[in-house]
């Protein structure tokens, strides 16, 4: 189960990448369109990503003189990776379960406590969790492997943002000098 | 960053309050009004600034600010600024309705900027056709975006560019959010002043509230949220800069003495906690009690009105 969890933990993580790179892009009130389709975008990036990176891995095993072992050494760095983010993802699912409480302070003080610290934690967590992962399994191609998942990792947000800016999001927005600030 | 310091937005555009047009801002006195005070990254911020022969672009400030203002709008979302402006308000309304107050009652948004406040309630606020939403900002690029966003989604609020305070429909209630703290000294005292108009039976006044972990919370939020680096600057001295919640209330009692005026919403419930933003409020004496019956098991959030 190491792969699923990783794989679900990834998309979802892209997923919410994709609502960051949206945020404060547009100002309608109504933007269940605008957060919908930038969270679809991020779970397309990040399955693409995990793609990617399954590629990878499949090419390392089938270039490798002892694929077992590398197999082994890999799924050693995902529980060690797992260990590191599930609980980061299991105190944000607890925030959203809190948040659906209609109160304005129960709301704010999930963004105040969780979800604003949290998502600067994020980078750090990423590479504590790649490093954490490495270090049970230190050889050259775990490295090179997990470097790899990580650079795509931190720059998916990035690249998020990138792409929004080039792109008008919604034909209704389209004309807003937000859109073109020069940020 | 001290409380004394200028937000940038205040300094790169100057509008004059009698004409309303817009005045051009040399780039280098601003920057070196910052450097003077040596707020560094504020004047690199300005210096990084495009410019007109040592004028400041005022297409690219434009812009900039409508920008930054989606942001701040974002920052609001996540805090539900909207539902929470609302749970004030409809206490609000109902007190002066039952105080006979002549319709429309007009609710006036101080400083709206792209209008967040009142769109959300025009959108989302359950507001009775017999109140009217004008949101006024002496900027023009705010007020044509705001007005903008209103038509796109067909909201029923009007925006102006215009002094609040001379507006030909004067205001029922005022409100604003993240405005008061601008006001310095005896400008605050002067702004409250301004309030006491025949018409006005109310005002609202949203802000920081000042508590010993607000700095670093501001600090973080904007680190987290903001894009802009003029959105980070200014987001996280507006919490330097936020008035005491007793500064304010004895403001507005200097100020505006035919209004009765607290503070609502500054602990979290039962507990010694602050909430991140405190409300001034300001009511004319015969509608306290109906608010405060209005106001429910919320009324508890009141404090004393003198």
């Amino acid at each position: 189960m190491t792969a699923e969890w990783l794989l679900l933990l990834a998309v979802v993580d892209s997923t919410f990448c994709g609502y960051r790179a949206a945020a404060g892009r547009s100002a309608l009130i109504d933007k269940r369109r605008h957060y919908g389709r930038a969270m679809r975008r991020g779970a397309a990036w990040g399955f693409g990503a995990v793609l990617l990176a399954g590629l990878a891995i499949f090419l390392a095993l089938a270039a490798s003189s002892d694929p077992d072992a590398l197999r082994q050494d890999l799924k050693r760095a995902g529980d060690r990776m797992l260990q590191v983010y599930m609980p980061y993802a299991v105190v944000l699912g607890l925030a959203f379960f809190a948040r659906a409480w209609p109160s304005v302070d129960v709301r704010s003080l999930t963004s105040t406590l969780v979800f604003g610290p949290l998502t600067l934690l994020r980078v750090p967590v990423l590479v504590a969790g790649i490093v954490w992962g490495v270090m049970s399994a230190p050889r050259l191609v775990v490295v090179a492997l997990a470097a790899f998942v990580l650079t795509m990792m931190l720059g998916m947000e990035r690249a998020l943002g990138r792409h929004y800016r080039r792109e008008r999001e919604t034909r209704a927005d389209a004309a807003s000098p937000a859109r073109s600030q020069p940020t | 960053m001290n409380a004394g310091d200028p937000e940038i937005s205040d300094l790169i555009v100057s509008i004059d309050s009698e004409t309303l047009t817009r005045v051009p801002v040399r780039k280098a006195d601003v920057a070196g009004t910052f450097r003077t005070r040596g707020n560094k990254r504020a004047a690199a911020i300005v210096e990084a600034m495009p410019e007109r022969d040592g004028w400041l672009d005022p297409d690219f400030v434009d812009r900039l600010l409508v920008g930054v203002h989606c942001e701040m709008q974002r920052v609001s979302e996540e805090f539900q600024h909207g539902q929470r402006v609302a749970e004030l308000l409809h206490p609000l309304l109902a007190a002066l309705r039952e105080g006979g107050v002549p319709r429309p009652l007009r609710v006036v948004d101080v400083g709206c900027g792209t209008g967040y406040v009142l769109r959300w309630l025009a959108a989302r606020g359950g507001i009775d056709d017999d109140v009217e939403l004008v949101g006024a900002d002496l900027n023009l690029a705010l007020v044509d975006e705001a007005r903008r966003l209103a038509a796109v989604e067909g909201l029923r609020v009007r925006f102006v560019a215009a002094d609040v305070f001379r507006l030909e429909e004067p205001a029922t209630i005022f409100l604003s959010t993240g405005v008061v703290h601008h006001f310095r000294g005896d400008d605050l005292v002067s702004f409250f002043r301004r309030h006491d108009l025949p018409s006005a039976r109310a005002f609202a006044h949203f802000d920081f509230q000042p508590s010993p972990l607000a700095h670093f919370g501001s600090w973080l939020f904007h680190a987290a949220r903001m894009r802009a680096p003029l959105a980070k600057h200014d987001g996280v001295l507006s919490a330097v800069r936020a008035h005491s919640g007793q500064t304010l209330v004895e403001a507005a009692r200097g100020g505006a003495p035919g209004f009765l005026c607290g503070l609502y919403g500054t602990r979290l419930g039962p507990l010694p906690i602050p909430r991140s933003f405190h409300t001034l409020i300001g009511l004319r004496a015969d509608h306290v009690a109906s608010l405060t019956r209005f106001l429910g098991p919320r009324a508890s959030r009141l404090g004393p009105l003198e």
